[in-house]
């Protein structure tokens, strides 16, 4: 196995579609733009990249056929290089970085192009695509008509009822998260909240509200990898990738992905992302108690609060203490979204694995301003995808 | 006035002989399915041994939430909509199962008693189309 390194990445700031930041850009556009950062800010030519890994959208550009890796390609000037499109709902961006990392790490390539990018429909994502009664998917929206936010809200109704979370206390992880962004050029909103201005919102799945939630959004993240043996012709700092890694949902998941799953027999939540970063920490022998902070896919602050718990960053039933004592801040004990997180970005679905390992590297960098975690030495980023899909990467300087 | 009812999938319910789902049962390993699965997907299990399996009854109210907007398609609803409550169930037959609360959110109480019952989730073209519901007990 070669040593990966992350070279340079590059975004394009989030925004929603007709606003001044994307206003009617295509995928296309706000990918070139990010690639563009990127590689200059590794300091490469597009010929040198010997390989992309892309993460296939269904919303936007790819010809329909979430090609997104080969428009990329297209655009910047055909060189032959192969493309490699990655499927994996809201995680294929972390797929696509896995990817990537693995190619380089087998040694396939040496220089690799990682990027992910959305122009994403208005309102809630439609998670099932047909009319097929053979499709779970259909069936619970059909049949029940349970939409993303309120499967969020059950896991956090159910932890209000576990821990005696209230509803003040997810609130104010949106009032951290939204600080965060007052710093952050990239976020699509950079304004702070209050307390009040949070709990002030409509609910949009009870007990979750309309500022509690992420949404969609515009935007475009690459990231140019390399090997650390290639690294040395480009920089003298580059930031490792000490591991990556994917996984998927467990059979005995506690909640339900279509209609119905065996009742499990113990705690078994949010299984895909428990194993991804598990894997990530195994392989890179990094343990829960050296991550300097984390970037988490955090659709709702309830995943703020219940995540750091799962995979050991700290004790159960602990996140609402931490929080409210200013912890989970860039300049706490356990620090958490540093960015402002997807609350701040809203999700431009498959960027956000991409997007993760941009802050990654400017904050083991360094380079975050008014968001530097101080000291930042070793930073973990996670993805959760439709299908069961979930992927981890560890940064570290 | 008695409206034509009709399931909102055919096959997965009926109400004709009580409230029955339609599901399957590994008979090696136990476990439940719904809908009906082709073959066990428990990974621990040793030989897969499907029969079909309906079952009714109730359980208890594992967590809920609300659905405070219209879900977006493929879902169908009455206009103007109306907020209802999601709950899910561990059921006594051994599912977790998702399902519309008949009750409102006022009600809603983790570790209630509920019951299923098939109840109309939208109207179309002169019918009912039903679902399976939780009510509390
Ligand atoms: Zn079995």
């Amino acid at each position: 196995m070669q040593e990966v390194v992350v070279l340079g990445v590059g975004l394009h700031r989030f925004g929603k579609t007709g606003d001044g930041v994307v206003g009617e850009k295509s995928v296309t556009e706000l990918c070139r733009h990010a690639v563009d950062r990127a590689l200059k800010d590794a300091g490469v030519s597009w010929k040198q990249i010997q390989a992309v890994a892309a993460a296939s959208s269904r919303f936007s550009g790819g010809k329909g056929w979430g090609l997104n890796g080969n428009d990329v390609v297209e655009d910047l000037g055909c060189t032959g290089i192969p493309v490699y499109n990655l499927s994996a709902g809201c995680a294929a961006g972390g797929n696509a970085f896995n990817i990537g990392y693995s190619l380089v790490a087998g040694g396939i390539h040496d220089l690799v192009l990682v990027v992910g990018g959305e122009v994403m429909p208005k309102g809630m994502i439609q998670t099932s695509g047909v009319e097929d009664a053979n499709d779970p998917e259909f069936l619970r929206q059909r049949c029940v008509g349970m939409p993303g936010p309120s499967f969020w809200a059950t896991l956090a109704r159910r932890r209000m009822f576990d821990y005696g979370t209230t509803e003040e206390q997810m609130a104010k992880v949106t009032v951290k998260a939204r600080k965060c962004s007052e710093s952050n050029p990239y976020a699509r909103f950079q304004k702070a909240v209050s307390l009040d201005e949070v709990l002030a919102s409509p609910y949009v799945s009870n007990p979750l509200r309309l500022f509690e939630i992420c949404p969609v959004s515009n935007g475009a993240a690459a990231a140019v990898i390399c090997s650390k043996a290639m690294a040395r012709r480009f920089t003298s700092q580059p930031i490792t990738v000490a591991s990556s890694a994917v996984a998927t949902i467990r059979f005995d998941d506690a909640l339900p992905r279509s209609l119905a799953n065996p009742v499990p027999s113990g705690a078994s939540f949010h299984t895909e992302a428990k194993a991804a970063v598990m894997k990530a920490f195994e392989m890179s022998s990094i343990g829960p108690r050296d991550i300097s902070f984390t970037e988490l896919q955090d659709n709702t602050c309830y995943y703020e609060l219940a995540f750091p718990e799962e995979w050991g960053l700290c004790e159960p039933g602990e996140a609402e203490r931490l929080l409210e004592a200013g912890e989970t801040a860039p300049t706490g004990r356990m620090p958490i979204n540093p960015s402002g997180g997807f609350v701040s970005f809203g999700e431009a679905t498959t960027a956000m694995g991409v997007f993760q390992i941009a802050e990654l590297t400017w904050q083991l960098r360094g380079q975050s301003g008014g968001r530097q975690v101080p000291g930042a030495k070793v930073g973990l980023a996670q993805t959760n995808g439709l299908g069961g899909n979930a992927t981890a990467a560890i940064l570290k300087r | 006035m008695s409206q034509q009812r009709e399931p909102a999938v055919a096959g997965l319910f009926s109400e004709e002989d009580g409230v029955r789902l339609h599901g399957a049962k590994c008979t090696t390993c136990n476990t439940p399915y719904f809908p009906k699965a082709a073959h066990c997907r428990n990974p621990d299990c040793d030989e897969s041994k499907i029969e079909p399996c309906s079952f009714g009854g109730g359980g208890v109210l594992w967590s809920y939430s609300v659905a405070d907007f219209p879900p977006p398609a493929p879902h169908k609803y009455d206009k103007p909509f109306v907020p209802y409550v999601i709950g899910v169930v561990d059921m006594d037959n051994g599912l977790r199962l998702v399902g519309q609360m008949a009750d409102g959110l006022e009600a809603m109480r983790i570790g209630a008693r509920v019951e299923l019952a098939i109840e109309s989730i939208y109207h179309e073209a002169g019918k009912a189309f039903t679902s399976w519901k939780f009510k509390l007990l």
